[in-house]
């Protein structure tokens, strides 16, 4: 049996004061998938995906990458394998200019100068923010922010990219815009997100974490068709959202 | 919303100084700085001749003296505290005369003209620097005068979130007026009291976040500065030697 791309075995997660986020949580990803990670405030989403990438968690092996485990020793491995795009792109963006915020990661995983600013430069253009290099990211709308946090973890060129609520914050052709941009990525790709519609279009597949728990893994649509496991795990689709025409 | 960014200095003029090294300006700065500092004030020509070095920086600064006068008000604690010296400092106790009955010192008036002269001079040339020189480039100047990486790291941090705090601060304070908050009188500092309390709590758990997000991105404790490409000037050495030699002249030779 082939071995899938990403597997996390029984992973659970206690915060200090007590709070269990994570309850054995067991996922697969093949290579190139795209899945949304679908559930209400508080049901551990931001907490899963901080431990795909080594951030939160003890490191004792129950995640492994392309035959990476997740171990002290491979951190860095697995840190440049799996890029996080965080939620505020105010927390991720400190360089003095957006160039240097985006040749940040690569200088990191050991790309020598010319090819962190190279694929600093590639991933600008991916996002359609190169003519904003030499800007210090403070300066920009919100929007313009999120496409260089974006770029900033394309430049290292991870295998996984996990997205965490992209498109909070942003106006329609912004988000329109972040739409395009991620659908042409040729990555495997892990999104968190409410929005609904944006988790249809670009991943066939959902899971929804509730209390911590995985509580469905299916395809999205069939997930939205599904009145209950929707009301159970507090999500809605927005108002005047149809799917019946999707099944003409 | 938006910031107004008021704490940015650097002046977009075609000041020659905006397109030498920043190192250079930093060095220089410092140097006449320190030779300002150590000057002995007992002969005016060394004091015209410093006075002649700052007035030159200002001049090629092509500031405006509108806009000088105004961030030099920045001294005036300092010149507060030195209007009050001549009242205070007897050092040989000799009474130069009399204001209302209160002895005025010969040595505090004269400790008085000095911190006003040094203050002022050396506040010039911290306007000229800012002026010219842009926050980036201070840090990347001061990173090729081989500052601590961690200094550098936390100057950049500060400089890159003082905009976000001071929209955040904003924000706070327009929530606050939305629900009826006065800010006048003492009452008014209470909330804001509390407001920068939670702040500085967003501030920590920011600073966490950012960690984390750096962190993601293989963060292994430094962070260096792209290279820049700036013209090199003499000049500026020539004048932190001459300034420098004055200082050593008037304190050992003379």
């Amino acid at each position: 049996m082939k071995k899938p791309y990403l597997s996390v075995k029984d992973l659970s997660f206690e915060y200090p004061d007590g709070f269990k986020a994570l309850k054995n949580i067991t996922f697969e990803l093949s290579k190139n998938e795209r899945v949304a990670v679908l559930g209400p405030n508080g049901a551990g989403k931001t907490t899963f995906i901080l431990h795909l990438n080594g951030i939160l968690g003890n490191l004792d092996e129950e995640i492994e990458i392309n035959h990476l485990k997740y171990s002290q020793e491979n951190i860095n491995k697995i840190r440049k394998t799996v890029g996080l795009v965080f939620q505020d792109p105010d927390d991720q963006l400190f360089m003095p200019t957006v160039l240097e915020d985006v040749m940040f990661g690569p200088k990191n995983f050991g790309f020598s100068i010319e090819e962190a600013e190279q694929n600093a430069i590639e991933a600008l253009q991916k996002v359609k923010m190169l003519d904003y290099a030499e800007k210090p990211p403070h300066h920009l709308s919100f929007g313009q922010k999120r496409k260089v946090a974006i770029a900033s973890v394309l430049a290292s060129k991870p295998e996984l990219l996990v997205l965490d609520e992209p498109s909070s914050n942003l106006d329609p052709a912004s988000r329109r815009e972040l739409v395009e941009i991620l659908k042409n990525l040729d990555i495997s790709l892990i999104l968190v997100t409410h929005d609904i519609p944006m988790a249809l279009e670009i991943c066939k597949r959902s899971i929804i974490l509730n209390g911590g728990k995985i509580t469905t893994d299916d395809e999205t649509y069939m997930i939205l068709k599904d009145r209950n496991t929707m009301e159970e795990n507090r999500l809605e689709l927005p108002f005047g959202f149809a799917l019946h025409h999707l099944d003409e | 919303m938006d910031t107004s960014h008021s704490h940015h200095l650097e002046i977009h003029g075609n000041s020659i100084l905006s397109e030498l090294k920043p190192e250079l300006k930093i060095f220089t700065t410092f140097c006449i700085v320190f030779s300002i500092a150590f000057l002995s004030l007992e002969n005016n020509l060394f004091i015209f001749l410093q006075f002649f070095i700052v007035l030159y920086f200002l001049f090629i600064s092509k500031i405006k003296v509108k806009t000088y006068f105004k961030r030099l008000s920045i001294d005036i604690p300092f010149i507060l505290f030195a209007l009050f010296l001549p009242f205070i400092s007897k050092g040989d106790n000799k009474v130069m005369f009399e204001f209302f009955s209160v002895s005025v010192y010969e040595t505090g008036f004269n400790e008085m003209i000095s911190i006003l002269i040094k203050i002022t001079l050396c506040v010039s040339l911290a306007i000229v620097l800012t002026a010219t020189t842009s926050n980036i480039e201070i840090i990347y100047g001061l990173q090729k005068l081989k500052l601590s990486p961690l200094l550098i790291s936390i100057l950049s941090f500060a400089i890159r979130y003082i905009d976000v705090f001071i929209d955040e601060f904003k924000r706070v304070r327009v929530a606050m007026k939305s629900r009826g908050y006065d800010e006048k009188g003492i009452k008014g500092l209470k909330p804001i009291a509390y407001a920068s309390g939670a702040l500085l709590i967003r501030g920590y758990e920011r600073g966490e976040r950012v960690y984390n997000s750096m962190l993601s991105r293989g963060f292994t404790g430094s962070i260096e500065l792209k290279e820049r490409e700036y013209k090199s000037s003499k000049s500026l050495l020539l004048f932190s030697t001459i300034s420098i030699c004055i200082t050593i002249i008037d304190r050992v030779l003379i």
